[in-house]
Protein backbone atom coordinates (compact mmCIF):
# COMPACT_ATOMS: atom_id res chain seq x y z
CA UNK A 1 0.00 0.00 0.00
CA UNK A 2 1.36 3.38 -0.92
CA UNK A 3 1.77 6.25 1.50
CA UNK A 4 -1.01 8.15 -0.21
CA UNK A 5 -3.59 5.42 0.33
CA UNK A 6 -2.60 5.03 3.97
CA UNK A 7 -2.83 8.77 4.47
CA UNK A 8 -6.24 8.76 2.79
CA UNK A 9 -7.53 5.92 5.00
CA UNK A 10 -6.20 7.66 8.10
CA UNK A 11 -7.86 10.96 7.17
CA UNK A 12 -11.08 9.15 6.35
CA UNK A 13 -11.07 7.40 9.72
CA UNK A 14 -10.47 10.68 11.53
CA UNK A 15 -13.25 12.29 9.53
CA UNK A 16 -15.66 9.46 10.33
CA UNK A 17 -14.79 9.61 14.01
CA UNK A 18 -15.37 13.36 13.98
CA UNK A 19 -18.83 12.91 12.40
CA UNK A 20 -19.65 10.15 14.89
CA UNK A 21 -18.72 12.49 17.77
CA UNK A 22 -20.85 15.21 16.23
CA UNK A 23 -23.84 12.87 16.01
CA UNK A 24 -23.42 11.74 19.64
CA UNK A 25 -23.05 15.37 20.74
CA UNK A 26 -26.16 16.28 18.73
CA UNK A 27 -28.22 13.57 20.40
CA UNK A 28 -27.02 14.48 23.88
CA UNK A 29 -28.03 18.09 23.28
CA UNK A 30 -31.37 16.96 21.83
CA UNK A 31 -32.13 14.86 24.93
CA UNK A 32 -31.14 17.66 27.32
CA UNK A 33 -33.14 20.27 25.40
CA UNK A 34 -36.14 17.94 25.32
CA UNK A 35 -35.90 17.31 29.06
CA UNK A 36 -35.72 21.06 29.66
CA UNK A 37 -38.54 21.83 27.23
CA UNK A 38 -40.98 19.33 28.73
CA UNK A 39 -39.93 19.99 32.33
CA UNK A 40 -38.98 16.34 32.66
CA UNK A 41 -36.97 15.36 35.72
CA UNK A 42 -35.51 11.99 36.58
CA UNK A 43 -37.38 12.21 39.89
CA UNK A 44 -40.65 12.24 37.90
CA UNK A 45 -39.84 8.63 37.15
CA UNK A 46 -39.67 7.41 40.73
CA UNK A 47 -42.25 9.90 41.98
CA UNK A 48 -44.62 8.60 39.34
CA UNK A 49 -44.11 4.98 40.34
CA UNK A 50 -46.35 5.09 43.48
CA UNK A 51 -49.12 6.68 41.39
CA UNK A 52 -48.75 4.01 38.76
CA UNK A 53 -48.77 1.21 41.33
CA UNK A 54 -51.78 2.72 43.07
CA UNK A 55 -53.60 2.97 39.74
CA UNK A 56 -52.72 -0.61 38.88
CA UNK A 57 -53.70 -2.16 42.19
CA UNK A 58 -56.71 -0.04 43.12
CA UNK A 59 -58.31 0.93 39.82
CA UNK A 60 -57.23 -1.40 37.05
CA UNK A 61 -56.92 -4.70 38.89
CA UNK A 62 -58.53 -7.12 39.24
CA UNK A 63 -60.12 -7.10 35.77
CA UNK A 64 -63.89 -7.52 35.93
CA UNK A 65 -63.95 -10.71 33.93
CA UNK A 66 -67.72 -11.01 34.16
CA UNK A 67 -68.05 -8.50 31.30
CA UNK A 68 -65.83 -10.45 28.89
CA UNK A 69 -68.78 -11.35 26.68
CA UNK A 70 -69.43 -7.68 25.97
CA UNK A 71 -66.17 -7.47 24.00
CA UNK A 72 -66.93 -10.41 21.73
CA UNK A 73 -68.75 -8.20 19.18
CA UNK A 74 -66.06 -5.48 19.15
CA UNK A 75 -63.38 -8.17 18.76
CA UNK A 76 -65.11 -9.50 15.65
CA UNK A 77 -65.46 -5.93 14.44
CA UNK A 78 -61.71 -5.32 14.93
CA UNK A 79 -60.88 -8.47 12.95
CA UNK A 80 -63.33 -7.48 10.20
CA UNK A 81 -61.86 -3.94 10.03
CA UNK A 82 -58.31 -5.28 9.84
CA UNK A 83 -59.13 -7.81 7.16
CA UNK A 84 -61.25 -5.47 5.02
CA UNK A 85 -58.60 -2.73 5.41
CA UNK A 86 -55.85 -5.14 4.36
CA UNK A 87 -57.92 -6.33 1.39
CA UNK A 88 -58.48 -2.77 0.19
CA UNK A 89 -54.82 -1.85 0.53
CA UNK A 90 -53.65 -5.01 -1.27
CA UNK A 91 -56.07 -4.43 -4.17
CA UNK A 92 -55.02 -0.80 -4.39
CA UNK A 93 -51.29 -1.34 -3.86
CA UNK A 94 -50.72 -4.30 -6.19
CA UNK A 95 -51.02 -2.35 -9.47
CA UNK A 96 -49.32 0.73 -8.02
CA UNK A 97 -46.49 -1.45 -6.72
CA UNK A 98 -45.73 -2.51 -10.30
CA UNK A 99 -45.88 1.09 -11.48
CA UNK A 100 -43.53 2.17 -8.67
CA UNK A 101 -40.87 -0.49 -9.33
CA UNK A 102 -37.97 0.87 -11.36
CA UNK A 103 -37.41 -2.28 -13.41
CA UNK A 104 -40.99 -2.78 -14.63
CA UNK A 105 -42.47 0.73 -14.43
CA UNK A 106 -43.63 2.07 -17.82
CA UNK A 107 -41.89 5.42 -17.23
CA UNK A 108 -39.78 7.21 -14.60
CA UNK A 109 -42.48 9.87 -14.20
CA UNK A 110 -45.13 7.24 -13.38
CA UNK A 111 -42.71 5.64 -10.95
CA UNK A 112 -42.07 8.91 -9.12
CA UNK A 113 -45.79 9.72 -8.92
CA UNK A 114 -46.63 6.24 -7.55
CA UNK A 115 -43.83 6.54 -4.98
CA UNK A 116 -44.97 10.01 -3.93
CA UNK A 117 -48.53 8.75 -3.39
CA UNK A 118 -47.11 5.95 -1.25
CA UNK A 119 -45.01 8.31 0.88
CA UNK A 120 -47.98 10.57 1.48
CA UNK A 121 -50.33 7.75 2.47
CA UNK A 122 -48.01 6.02 4.87
CA UNK A 123 -46.37 9.07 6.48
CA UNK A 124 -49.71 10.28 7.82
CA UNK A 125 -50.42 8.02 10.83
CA UNK A 126 -53.50 5.74 10.53
CA UNK A 127 -55.17 7.43 13.48
CA UNK A 128 -55.02 10.79 11.68
CA UNK A 129 -56.68 9.21 8.66
CA UNK A 130 -59.27 7.75 11.03
CA UNK A 131 -59.91 11.16 12.62
CA UNK A 132 -60.55 12.72 9.20
CA UNK A 133 -62.68 9.82 8.03
CA UNK A 134 -64.81 9.87 11.16
CA UNK A 135 -65.68 13.48 10.25
CA UNK A 136 -66.65 12.32 6.75
CA UNK A 137 -68.48 8.99 7.13
CA UNK A 138 -69.35 9.20 10.82
CA UNK A 139 -68.40 7.14 13.85
CA UNK A 140 -68.05 3.40 13.26
CA UNK A 141 -65.85 0.67 11.81
CA UNK A 142 -66.22 1.84 8.21
CA UNK A 143 -64.08 4.93 8.92
CA UNK A 144 -61.50 2.67 10.55
CA UNK A 145 -61.49 0.27 7.60
CA UNK A 146 -60.82 3.03 5.09
CA UNK A 147 -58.15 4.56 7.36
CA UNK A 148 -56.34 1.20 7.62
CA UNK A 149 -56.75 0.71 3.88
CA UNK A 150 -55.12 4.06 3.09
CA UNK A 151 -52.12 3.83 5.41
CA UNK A 152 -51.68 0.14 4.55
CA UNK A 153 -51.67 0.88 0.84
CA UNK A 154 -48.91 3.44 1.41
CA UNK A 155 -46.71 0.85 3.05
CA UNK A 156 -47.54 -1.95 0.62
CA UNK A 157 -46.86 0.08 -2.53
CA UNK A 158 -43.35 0.72 -1.27
CA UNK A 159 -42.76 -2.87 -0.08
CA UNK A 160 -44.17 -4.42 -3.26
CA UNK A 161 -42.11 -2.08 -5.45
CA UNK A 162 -38.93 -2.78 -3.48
CA UNK A 163 -39.46 -6.56 -3.76
CA UNK A 164 -40.15 -6.32 -7.50
CA UNK A 165 -36.95 -4.33 -7.91
CA UNK A 166 -35.06 -7.11 -6.15
CA UNK A 167 -36.14 -9.87 -8.53
CA UNK A 168 -33.73 -11.54 -10.92
CA UNK A 169 -33.63 -9.61 -14.22
CA UNK A 170 -32.34 -12.71 -16.05
CA UNK A 171 -35.69 -14.47 -15.77
CA UNK A 172 -37.52 -11.49 -17.23
CA UNK A 173 -35.01 -11.38 -20.09
CA UNK A 174 -35.43 -15.10 -20.70
CA UNK A 175 -39.23 -14.79 -20.99
CA UNK A 176 -38.88 -11.73 -23.19
CA UNK A 177 -36.43 -13.56 -25.44
CA UNK A 178 -39.16 -16.09 -26.32
CA UNK A 179 -40.98 -13.20 -28.03
CA UNK A 180 -43.53 -12.77 -25.26
CA UNK A 181 -45.38 -9.45 -24.94
CA UNK A 182 -45.61 -7.26 -21.86
CA UNK A 183 -48.50 -9.17 -20.30
CA UNK A 184 -46.85 -12.57 -20.67
CA UNK A 185 -43.54 -11.17 -19.37
CA UNK A 186 -45.36 -9.93 -16.26
CA UNK A 187 -47.25 -13.19 -15.70
CA UNK A 188 -44.36 -15.56 -16.38
CA UNK A 189 -41.26 -13.51 -15.58
CA UNK A 190 -42.24 -11.17 -12.76
CA UNK A 191 -45.24 -12.60 -10.90
CA UNK A 192 -43.77 -16.02 -10.01
CA UNK A 193 -40.71 -14.39 -8.46
CA UNK A 194 -42.71 -11.70 -6.71
CA UNK A 195 -45.51 -13.83 -5.23
CA UNK A 196 -43.69 -15.06 -2.08
CA UNK A 197 -42.85 -11.52 -0.98
CA UNK A 198 -46.32 -10.39 -2.02
CA UNK A 199 -47.91 -12.94 0.32
CA UNK A 200 -45.41 -12.22 3.05
CA UNK A 201 -45.85 -8.43 3.01
CA UNK A 202 -49.62 -8.67 2.78
CA UNK A 203 -49.78 -10.99 5.80
CA UNK A 204 -47.44 -8.70 7.71
CA UNK A 205 -49.75 -5.80 6.94
CA UNK A 206 -52.72 -7.76 8.29
CA UNK A 207 -50.73 -8.32 11.46
CA UNK A 208 -49.97 -4.59 11.76
CA UNK A 209 -53.59 -3.72 11.01
CA UNK A 210 -54.82 -5.72 14.02
CA UNK A 211 -52.66 -3.46 16.19
CA UNK A 212 -53.76 -0.29 14.39
CA UNK A 213 -57.41 -1.38 14.40
CA UNK A 214 -57.31 -1.67 18.17
CA UNK A 215 -56.04 1.91 18.28
CA UNK A 216 -58.04 3.75 15.59
CA UNK A 217 -61.11 2.87 17.66
CA UNK A 218 -59.91 5.40 20.24
CA UNK A 219 -61.11 8.21 17.94
CA UNK A 220 -64.47 6.54 17.40
CA UNK A 221 -63.63 4.28 14.48
CA UNK A 222 -65.17 1.15 16.00
CA UNK A 223 -63.85 -2.11 17.37
CA UNK A 224 -62.08 -2.86 20.64
CA UNK A 225 -60.37 0.54 20.79
CA UNK A 226 -63.76 2.23 20.92
CA UNK A 227 -64.94 -0.05 23.73
CA UNK A 228 -61.70 0.62 25.59
CA UNK A 229 -61.88 4.39 25.32
CA UNK A 230 -65.55 4.33 26.34
CA UNK A 231 -64.70 2.27 29.44
CA UNK A 232 -61.87 4.67 30.37
CA UNK A 233 -64.06 7.71 29.83
CA UNK A 234 -66.69 6.25 32.16
CA UNK A 235 -63.93 5.54 34.74
CA UNK A 236 -64.73 1.82 34.51
CA UNK A 237 -61.09 0.82 34.71
CA UNK A 238 -61.70 -2.80 35.64
CA UNK A 239 -63.71 -3.19 32.43
CA UNK A 240 -60.96 -1.34 30.55
CA UNK A 241 -58.53 -3.95 31.90
CA UNK A 242 -60.63 -6.70 30.30
CA UNK A 243 -60.65 -4.79 27.00
CA UNK A 244 -56.85 -4.49 27.14
CA UNK A 245 -56.53 -8.22 27.78
CA UNK A 246 -58.80 -8.87 24.78
CA UNK A 247 -56.61 -6.63 22.62
CA UNK A 248 -53.47 -8.33 23.88
CA UNK A 249 -54.91 -11.80 23.28
CA UNK A 250 -56.13 -10.88 19.82
CA UNK A 251 -52.78 -9.39 18.78
CA UNK A 252 -50.87 -12.45 19.99
CA UNK A 253 -53.36 -14.87 18.40
CA UNK A 254 -53.22 -13.14 15.01
CA UNK A 255 -49.42 -12.96 15.19
CA UNK A 256 -49.38 -16.73 15.77
CA UNK A 257 -51.85 -17.44 12.96
CA UNK A 258 -50.07 -15.24 10.38
CA UNK A 259 -46.72 -16.81 11.28
CA UNK A 260 -48.23 -20.29 10.70
CA UNK A 261 -49.86 -19.17 7.45
CA UNK A 262 -46.62 -17.64 6.21
CA UNK A 263 -44.75 -20.85 6.90
CA UNK A 264 -47.47 -22.82 5.12
CA UNK A 265 -47.83 -20.61 2.04
CA UNK A 266 -44.21 -19.78 1.24
CA UNK B 1 -48.90 -16.22 -30.59
CA UNK B 2 -50.65 -13.76 -28.34
CA UNK B 3 -49.69 -13.21 -24.71
CA UNK B 4 -52.97 -14.55 -23.43
CA UNK B 5 -52.48 -17.75 -25.39
CA UNK B 6 -49.04 -18.37 -23.93
CA UNK B 7 -50.34 -17.94 -20.41
CA UNK B 8 -53.48 -19.96 -21.10
CA UNK B 9 -51.55 -22.84 -22.67
CA UNK B 10 -49.20 -22.99 -19.75
CA UNK B 11 -52.10 -23.13 -17.32
CA UNK B 12 -53.80 -25.81 -19.42
CA UNK B 13 -50.99 -28.23 -18.75
CA UNK B 14 -51.94 -28.42 -15.09
CA UNK B 15 -54.84 -30.23 -13.41
CA UNK B 16 -58.08 -28.20 -13.27
CA UNK B 17 -57.84 -27.77 -9.50
CA UNK B 18 -54.27 -26.47 -9.58
CA UNK B 19 -54.87 -24.45 -12.71
CA UNK B 20 -57.63 -22.48 -11.04
CA UNK B 21 -55.89 -22.21 -7.64
CA UNK B 22 -55.20 -18.44 -7.85
CA UNK B 23 -58.83 -17.95 -8.87
CA UNK B 24 -60.10 -19.92 -5.84
CA UNK B 25 -57.93 -17.84 -3.54
CA UNK B 26 -59.11 -14.59 -5.11
CA UNK B 27 -62.76 -15.65 -4.85
CA UNK B 28 -62.42 -16.83 -1.26
CA UNK B 29 -60.60 -13.73 -0.08
CA UNK B 30 -63.07 -11.44 -1.86
CA UNK B 31 -66.01 -13.30 -0.29
CA UNK B 32 -64.38 -12.83 3.13
CA UNK B 33 -64.04 -9.11 2.39
CA UNK B 34 -67.73 -8.83 1.52
CA UNK B 35 -68.68 -10.72 4.69
CA UNK B 36 -66.45 -8.42 6.79
CA UNK B 37 -68.02 -5.29 5.35
CA UNK B 38 -71.59 -6.62 5.67
CA UNK B 39 -70.94 -7.67 9.26
CA UNK B 40 -70.17 -4.09 10.30
CA UNK B 41 -73.82 -2.94 10.52
CA UNK B 42 -73.05 -0.01 8.29
CA UNK B 43 -75.23 3.05 8.18
CA UNK B 44 -75.38 3.16 4.38
CA UNK B 45 -77.25 6.47 4.24
CA UNK B 46 -74.59 8.11 6.43
CA UNK B 47 -71.79 6.75 4.22
CA UNK B 48 -73.42 7.90 0.99
CA UNK B 49 -73.90 11.29 2.61
CA UNK B 50 -70.14 11.09 3.28
CA UNK B 51 -69.52 11.79 -0.40
CA UNK B 52 -71.06 15.24 -0.06
CA UNK B 53 -69.27 15.80 3.24
CA UNK B 54 -65.96 14.90 1.61
CA UNK B 55 -66.53 17.53 -1.08
CA UNK B 56 -67.45 20.15 1.53
CA UNK B 57 -64.49 19.16 3.71
CA UNK B 58 -62.02 19.35 0.83
CA UNK B 59 -63.50 22.73 -0.08
CA UNK B 60 -62.92 23.98 3.45
CA UNK B 61 -59.42 22.49 3.61
CA UNK B 62 -58.11 24.60 0.74
CA UNK B 63 -56.39 26.90 1.13
CA UNK B 64 -54.81 25.62 4.38
CA UNK B 65 -54.74 28.24 7.13
CA UNK B 66 -51.05 28.91 7.69
CA UNK B 67 -51.77 31.78 10.08
CA UNK B 68 -52.05 29.23 12.92
CA UNK B 69 -48.44 28.11 12.46
CA UNK B 70 -47.26 30.46 15.21
CA UNK B 71 -49.70 28.86 17.64
CA UNK B 72 -49.04 25.22 16.74
CA UNK B 73 -45.26 25.39 16.54
CA UNK B 74 -45.03 25.06 20.35
CA UNK B 75 -47.06 21.83 20.48
CA UNK B 76 -45.12 20.55 17.46
CA UNK B 77 -41.82 21.05 19.27
CA UNK B 78 -43.26 19.38 22.36
CA UNK B 79 -44.14 16.40 20.15
CA UNK B 80 -40.50 16.17 19.06
CA UNK B 81 -39.32 16.44 22.67
CA UNK B 82 -41.66 13.67 23.81
CA UNK B 83 -40.46 11.38 21.01
CA UNK B 84 -36.80 12.03 21.80
CA UNK B 85 -37.18 11.55 25.57
CA UNK B 86 -39.40 8.48 25.18
CA UNK B 87 -36.84 6.92 22.85
CA UNK B 88 -33.93 7.87 25.12
CA UNK B 89 -35.51 6.33 28.24
CA UNK B 90 -36.59 3.31 26.21
CA UNK B 91 -33.04 2.79 24.95
CA UNK B 92 -31.47 3.15 28.41
CA UNK B 93 -33.82 0.64 30.04
CA UNK B 94 -33.64 -1.68 27.03
CA UNK B 95 -29.86 -1.91 27.25
CA UNK B 96 -30.18 -3.09 30.85
CA UNK B 97 -32.98 -5.50 29.93
CA UNK B 98 -31.13 -6.71 26.84
CA UNK B 99 -27.99 -7.51 28.82
CA UNK B 100 -29.93 -9.33 31.56
CA UNK B 101 -32.21 -11.19 29.14
CA UNK B 102 -29.68 -12.35 26.52
CA UNK B 103 -29.45 -16.13 26.75
CA UNK B 104 -25.63 -16.26 26.61
CA UNK B 105 -24.93 -13.80 29.45
CA UNK B 106 -28.10 -13.77 31.57
CA UNK B 107 -27.44 -14.17 35.31
CA UNK B 108 -30.19 -16.79 35.55
CA UNK B 109 -32.64 -18.38 33.17
CA UNK B 110 -35.64 -17.23 35.25
CA UNK B 111 -34.43 -13.62 34.84
CA UNK B 112 -34.26 -14.21 31.09
CA UNK B 113 -37.79 -15.64 30.92
CA UNK B 114 -39.27 -12.93 33.18
CA UNK B 115 -37.68 -10.08 31.20
CA UNK B 116 -38.54 -11.56 27.81
CA UNK B 117 -42.12 -12.02 28.97
CA UNK B 118 -42.18 -8.43 30.19
CA UNK B 119 -40.91 -7.16 26.82
CA UNK B 120 -43.45 -9.25 24.95
CA UNK B 121 -46.22 -7.71 27.06
CA UNK B 122 -45.07 -4.07 26.72
CA UNK B 123 -44.60 -4.61 22.99
CA UNK B 124 -48.01 -6.16 22.38
CA UNK B 125 -50.01 -3.41 24.11
CA UNK B 126 -50.06 -0.50 21.62
CA UNK B 127 -48.37 2.81 22.54
CA UNK B 128 -51.59 4.82 22.55
CA UNK B 129 -53.18 2.43 25.03
CA UNK B 130 -50.16 2.85 27.31
CA UNK B 131 -50.68 6.60 26.99
CA UNK B 132 -54.35 6.23 27.91
CA UNK B 133 -53.36 4.36 31.08
CA UNK B 134 -50.50 6.68 32.03
CA UNK B 135 -52.75 9.71 31.73
CA UNK B 136 -54.99 8.23 34.39
CA UNK B 137 -51.99 7.24 36.51
CA UNK B 138 -49.79 10.38 36.36
CA UNK B 139 -52.08 13.10 34.98
CA UNK B 140 -52.04 15.18 31.82
CA UNK B 141 -49.06 16.86 30.14
CA UNK B 142 -46.03 15.46 28.33
CA UNK B 143 -45.07 12.96 31.09
CA UNK B 144 -47.67 10.23 30.28
CA UNK B 145 -46.64 10.42 26.61
CA UNK B 146 -42.95 10.08 27.44
CA UNK B 147 -43.65 7.10 29.71
CA UNK B 148 -45.95 5.44 27.17
CA UNK B 149 -43.37 5.70 24.38
CA UNK B 150 -40.58 4.55 26.72
CA UNK B 151 -42.54 1.48 27.87
CA UNK B 152 -43.64 0.54 24.35
CA UNK B 153 -40.05 1.04 23.08
CA UNK B 154 -38.69 -1.24 25.81
CA UNK B 155 -40.89 -4.02 24.43
CA UNK B 156 -39.31 -3.79 21.01
CA UNK B 157 -35.75 -2.70 21.84
CA UNK B 158 -35.35 -5.05 24.84
CA UNK B 159 -36.10 -7.94 22.50
CA UNK B 160 -33.84 -6.89 19.62
CA UNK B 161 -30.97 -5.87 21.93
CA UNK B 162 -31.09 -9.25 23.65
CA UNK B 163 -31.16 -10.94 20.25
CA UNK B 164 -28.17 -9.00 18.95
CA UNK B 165 -26.21 -9.87 22.11
CA UNK B 166 -27.14 -13.53 21.57
CA UNK B 167 -25.64 -13.33 18.08
CA UNK B 168 -22.22 -12.24 19.36
CA UNK B 169 -19.31 -14.54 18.61
CA UNK B 170 -18.66 -16.58 21.77
CA UNK B 171 -14.90 -16.34 21.23
CA UNK B 172 -14.89 -12.60 21.83
CA UNK B 173 -16.49 -12.93 25.26
CA UNK B 174 -14.19 -15.81 26.20
CA UNK B 175 -11.10 -13.91 25.06
CA UNK B 176 -11.94 -10.97 27.30
CA UNK B 177 -12.97 -13.28 30.16
CA UNK B 178 -9.63 -15.11 29.83
CA UNK B 179 -7.79 -11.89 30.72
CA UNK B 180 -9.47 -12.07 34.14
CA UNK B 181 -12.04 -9.37 33.40
CA UNK B 182 -14.96 -8.81 35.78
CA UNK B 183 -18.52 -9.28 34.44
CA UNK B 184 -18.89 -5.50 34.13
CA UNK B 185 -15.64 -5.29 32.15
CA UNK B 186 -16.78 -8.13 29.91
CA UNK B 187 -19.95 -6.20 29.16
CA UNK B 188 -18.16 -2.92 28.46
CA UNK B 189 -15.22 -4.37 26.51
CA UNK B 190 -16.60 -7.39 24.67
CA UNK B 191 -20.34 -7.01 24.42
CA UNK B 192 -21.06 -3.30 24.03
CA UNK B 193 -18.54 -2.71 21.18
CA UNK B 194 -19.82 -5.61 19.09
CA UNK B 195 -23.51 -4.70 19.44
CA UNK B 196 -23.12 -0.92 19.09
CA UNK B 197 -23.95 -0.74 15.34
CA UNK B 198 -27.10 -2.84 15.77
CA UNK B 199 -28.03 -0.90 18.90
CA UNK B 200 -27.69 2.49 17.24
CA UNK B 201 -29.51 1.39 14.12
CA UNK B 202 -32.46 -0.07 16.05
CA UNK B 203 -32.66 2.96 18.35
CA UNK B 204 -32.85 5.29 15.35
CA UNK B 205 -35.52 3.08 13.81
CA UNK B 206 -37.46 3.32 17.07
CA UNK B 207 -37.15 7.12 17.08
CA UNK B 208 -38.73 6.99 13.66
CA UNK B 209 -41.67 5.00 15.03
CA UNK B 210 -41.93 7.13 18.17
CA UNK B 211 -42.24 10.42 16.28
CA UNK B 212 -45.28 8.96 14.53
CA UNK B 213 -46.84 7.91 17.83
CA UNK B 214 -45.86 11.14 19.53
CA UNK B 215 -47.69 13.12 16.85
CA UNK B 216 -50.94 11.34 17.68
CA UNK B 217 -50.63 11.04 21.47
CA UNK B 218 -52.81 14.14 21.77
CA UNK B 219 -55.69 12.10 20.41
CA UNK B 220 -55.99 10.43 23.80
CA UNK B 221 -55.19 13.71 25.61
CA UNK B 222 -51.44 13.35 26.14
CA UNK B 223 -50.19 16.67 24.76
CA UNK B 224 -48.36 17.71 21.63
CA UNK B 225 -49.56 18.46 18.12
CA UNK B 226 -52.21 15.70 18.28
CA UNK B 227 -54.39 17.79 20.61
CA UNK B 228 -54.46 20.61 18.07
CA UNK B 229 -55.41 18.13 15.37
CA UNK B 230 -58.34 16.72 17.33
CA UNK B 231 -59.48 20.21 18.37
CA UNK B 232 -59.50 21.44 14.77
CA UNK B 233 -61.58 18.48 13.54
CA UNK B 234 -64.04 18.89 16.42
CA UNK B 235 -64.45 22.57 15.52
CA UNK B 236 -64.79 21.63 11.84
CA UNK B 237 -61.94 24.04 11.08
CA UNK B 238 -60.60 21.85 8.29
CA UNK B 239 -58.29 24.53 6.89
CA UNK B 240 -56.45 24.27 10.23
CA UNK B 241 -56.65 20.46 10.13
CA UNK B 242 -54.83 20.45 6.79
CA UNK B 243 -52.08 22.77 8.08
CA UNK B 244 -51.56 20.55 11.15
CA UNK B 245 -51.59 17.37 9.05
CA UNK B 246 -49.00 18.89 6.71
CA UNK B 247 -46.86 19.88 9.70
CA UNK B 248 -47.06 16.31 11.08
CA UNK B 249 -46.12 15.03 7.63
CA UNK B 250 -43.09 17.33 7.49
CA UNK B 251 -41.95 16.36 11.00
CA UNK B 252 -42.25 12.62 10.41
CA UNK B 253 -40.60 12.94 7.04
CA UNK B 254 -37.75 15.10 8.41
CA UNK B 255 -36.96 12.64 11.21
CA UNK B 256 -37.02 9.78 8.68
CA UNK B 257 -34.68 11.73 6.39
CA UNK B 258 -32.14 12.56 9.12
CA UNK B 259 -32.31 8.97 10.37
CA UNK B 260 -31.61 7.55 6.93
CA UNK B 261 -28.59 9.84 6.60
CA UNK B 262 -27.20 8.74 9.96
CA UNK B 263 -27.91 5.08 9.26
CA UNK B 264 -26.18 5.30 5.88
CA UNK B 265 -23.18 6.84 7.67
CA UNK B 266 -23.04 3.99 10.22
CA UNK B 267 -23.16 1.37 7.49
Amino acid sequence: MSEGVLEYTRKNLIRRRRIARLIIFGFTVAVLVSAHGTGFRIRDLYRGIPNIIQFLTEDLLPPRFSVWRRFLGPTMETIAMSYAGTFLSVVFAAPLGFLAARNVSPSPVVMQVARAIAVFMRTIPPIVWALLLVSIVGIGPFAGTIALGLSGAGMLIKSYADSIEDIDAGQIEAVRATGAGTFAVMMKGVVPQFSPSFVSWSLYRFDLNIRSAAVVGLVGAGGLGFSLSTAVRLFRYQEAAVAILWILGLILAIEFVTAKLRGHLI
Amino acid sequence: MSDLKIVAQDLYGRSPMRRLMPLWWALGLTALFVVSILGMNLNIARIIEGGDRLVVMLGQMFPPDFSILGRIIGPAIETLYVAILGTFLGVVFSIVIGVLAAHNITPHVTVEIALKGFSAFTRAVPALIWALLFIVAVGLGPLPGILALAVNSIGMLGKVFAESIEEIDKGQIEAVAATGATPLQIISKAIIPSVTPALVSWSLFRLDINIRYSAVLGVVGAGGIGIELVRSTRMLAFDETLTITLLIFVMVWAVEYVNNKIRAFIR
